[in-house]
């Protein structure tokens, strides 16, 4: 398997290493994100007509092929990559080049810096540089909003107040898609935890107890995230359509588009999807509140794409000129006005989309998280954990679950 | 496959068939072997190594180790087999995959039987029901799953929403206790045709001067199909059952199109969980998940030939 991977990747780029002009260096550039290919294609022609030394050729061909060839140490020059649990194990094991000393490095915000850090880090370097932060939260429908005079709530009983307010005015509160378990661990599950763990500090400590971790561990699944999951419960019991379970994330898209719930749990990546179908609906974004304190409200984060440089890549010095181009002000935020997300660097002059609007501040002020369901290794089912809790499973076994695959897990690796 | 069948078709006709067949063919000279049969044989040894052999033999080599798929690793010895008998997720993937493979086995041999008995009878247009008959077989798998999914969580529901069913309104997908029955009935679907193609061939080899002589004696066709008819395709219930077991055992892209596993982990079967290992780095931990899986492939299939093989094979 591993082998005819890496036998297919190398016919693969072997087709796509075509340099064209032979005295122009040639680099090969990863991006896959399917939303942005166009936007991408684009800013790579004009970067090779804008300059004679370096030629950039786009490489889509996706996040397995790309660690396929860094087990074949030809990796490509530079990638633009989601951030996350995969890549991590590139930083840790010291693949990716440093890029402290790059013009694009200085640029970035200081205070993202542990956004970076939470998958890890190999000492003396900066590996990888964020390129675009997407946030989410609660998207709302403004209309039915207004037209039932409620305004954003901001703690768990103004939430609460809002929901039975629309079931008695004959509004669906949230729209539901637990069909697909993805929905439900980024948006029901996630927001519920990270509006009232801190994230960060809790899987620092999960990580240092790693076998030990269960009903004795200073920090665990069933202690931490009990009273989180349960609120969830409670809305996802009460306020949610009644179809909830055999709907899907497109069949959402449409419903939320019709009017059909007032909320839905989701990111910025559904605006464009609703936008299909209604172009003019008024949508705006809140963090779910979970606490009776509105301090505690944060939004959900994560680090849609960042840029990397791999040691074993030879043409570093060209793929560090590409770089210093991707982040010149005007191309980052070109690129993150087009896909919704938050330009990562000190100094913007993005005007965020209205529909954004709502996590500006939460943004601008660190009150940001990550999602618990992100910083839990792929090879614990938690997506499904999460569906067999809305589905009626017992969450405080669910949880034990957890711990112990999470016990598991450091136990053999 | 043909290491299972060979035997049993062979030792099936001169026993239950004796009029047909008779004696053994005349023993091959094993002095002299045209060098052509050796090239036939070739290619598919050196693809079969090369795809099959040797990749085995690396994921094997790799559950002893704690490789994440790629970058350094190390020998752990048998910490990837110890864990793996402790993980309830692993141990409910093997209850689910048999379980599922024992009911779905034995409704698609039902199924396949009775579509048999009903084709091969003298009825109006039976090749062309025939031909229906065996369309699912020639769909892949992961369409037929979505089709369902969309039957299941769609249509269904909003049928029983105006016919005012309630237990119909909500998706047999949804359910955690039922969702299995859903991957039942899409197997099942996909599998009777092959099943029912067997059977057909089983019927029609059967005399029909047997039939003759039972009705003489007075057997009604119910006697007939129970006493007469089941007896003599048993071999093809054998072969029907090994195949289809075998198969289910293996169940993937189905459960992946209508389930995903879901919902929760109520019907994730061994192959999803040895897969997540590829995408969800722990590559040597399912490595041995997919050792110990192919060693009770092994172990059924050793059970299976010794029931087919010798005189009294079913």
């Amino acid at each position: 398997m591993g082998l005819g991977l890496a036998l297919l990747a190398g016919l693969l780029s072997g087709c796509t290493g075509d340099p064209g002009e032979s005295a122009k260096e040639t680099i090969r550039f990863t991006f896959s994100k399917r939303e942005a290919i166009g936007f991408m294609t684009k800013l790579v022609a004009d970067y090779n007509a804008s300059q004679d030394e370096t030629e950039v050729v786009l490489d889509t061909s996706g996040v397995d092929v790309v660690s396929a060839s860094f087990v074949r140490g030809n990796p490509p020059d530079i990638a633009l990559a989601n951030y996350n649990m995969e890549t991590s194990r590139f930083v840790q094991r010291g693949a990716l080049s440093d890029l402290s000393g790059t013009e694009a490095a200085s640029r970035v915000r200081e205070d993202l810096r542990p956004l970076m850090e939470q998958y890890g880090s190999y000492p003396g370097r900066t590996s990888a540089l964020p390129y675009s932060v997407m946030a989410s939260s609660v998207i709302y429908n403004k209309e039915i909003f207004a037209a039932n005079n409620i305004a954003v709530p901001t703690t768990w009983s103004e939430l609460i107040a809002a929901c039975e307010a629309l079931e008695a005015a004959g509004v669906t509160p949230f729209y539901a898609t637990w069909k697909d378990d993805w929905t439900i661990a980024q948006g029901w599950f996630d927001y519920s935890v990270g509006g009232q763990v801190d994230t960060l500090d809790f899987f620092k400590k999960l990580d240092a107890e790693g076998v030990d971790v269960g009903p004795e561990s200073s920090v665990s699944f069933q202690k931490d995230f009990d009273q989180p999951v349960r609120k969830m419960l409670t809305l996802a019991k009460s306020y949610v359509n009644k179809d909830a379970a055999s709907r899907a994330y497109g069949d959402g898209n449409l419903a939320f588009s019709q009017g059909k719930a007032a909320m839905y749990l989701q990111g910025p990546w559904a605006f464009s999807e609703i936008a299909k179908t209604a172009p003019d609906l008024k949508l705006g974004t809140f963090p779910l509140p979970m606490t009776e304190d509105p301090n505690d409200l944060r939004v959900r984060v994560n680090v849609d794409l960042a840029a990397w440089i791999p040691e074993a890549s030879k043409h570093k010095d060209a793929a560090r000129g590409f770089l210093e181009y991707l982040y010149r002000p005007e191309v980052i935020d070109a690129y993150n006005k087009s896909q919704l997300g938050f330009t990562p660097t000190k100094e913007t002059a993005n005007v965020p989309d209205p529909r954004i609007e709502g996590m500006v501040e939460y943004y601008e002020n660190g009150k940001v998280y990550q999602g618990p369901s992100v910083l839990v290794p792929r090879t614990i089912p938690i997506m499904n954990y999460t569906q067999a809790i809305v589905f009626g499973a017992p969450p405080a076994s669910t949880l034990r679950t957890l711990d112990a695959d999470w016990a598991r897990l450091a136990f053999r690796q | 496959m043909s290491t299972i069948t060979t035997p049993t078709t062979s030792k099936q006709g001169p026993q239950k068939q004796g009029r047909q067949k008779q004696g053994h063919q005349p023993p091959r000279s094993r002095r002299r072997v045209e060098p052509i049969f050796y090239l036939f044989l070739v290619p598919s040894l050196i693809l079969f190594t090369l795809a099959i052999t040797i990749p085995g033999i690396m994921g094997i080599f790799f559950s002893f180790t704690n490789s994440i798929g790629i970058g350094d690793w190390e020998f752990i010895g048998l910490t990837n087999y110890i864990a793996i008998f402790s993980d309830p997720a692993i141990l409910q993937s093997y209850l689910f995959t048999f379980g599922f493979s024992i009911v779905t086995v034995i409704a698609v041999n039902v199924v396949a039987f009775l579509l048999a008995v009903g084709l091969t009878a003298r009825i109006r247009m039976k090749s062309a029901l025939r031909t229906i008959f065996v369309i699912p077989m020639v769909v892949s798998g992961i369409i037929i799953a979505y089709v369902f999914n969309f039957l299941f969580s769609n249509s269904l529901p909003s049928l029983g929403a105006a016919a005012g069913i309630p237990w119909l309104e909500s998706s047999l997908l949804a359910n955690p206790d039922l969702a299995w029955i859903a991957i039942v009935l899409v197997t099942a679907w996909q599998a009777v045709p092959g099943a029912l193609l067997i059977y057909i061939a089983g019927l029609v080899a059967v005399p029909g001067d047997v039939y003759e002589a039972a009705e003489i004696d007075g057997a009604s066709k119910f006697q007939q199909l129970l006493k007469i008819t089941l007896p003599l395709v048993a071999g093809y219930v054998v072969i029907n059952i090994i195949l289809g077991f075998k198969g289910f055992l293996n169940a993937y892209d189905i459960i992946v199109g209508l389930t995903n596993g879901g919902p929760g982990t109520s019907t994730r079967s061994i192959a999803m969980t040895v897969i997540s290992g590829f995408n969800g780095g722990d590559y040597a931990y399912q490595m041995a998940n997919a050792t110990i899986f192919f060693v009770v492939a092994i172990l059924i299939s050793l059970v299976q030939l010794s029931l087919t093989r010798g005189r009294n094979a079913l």
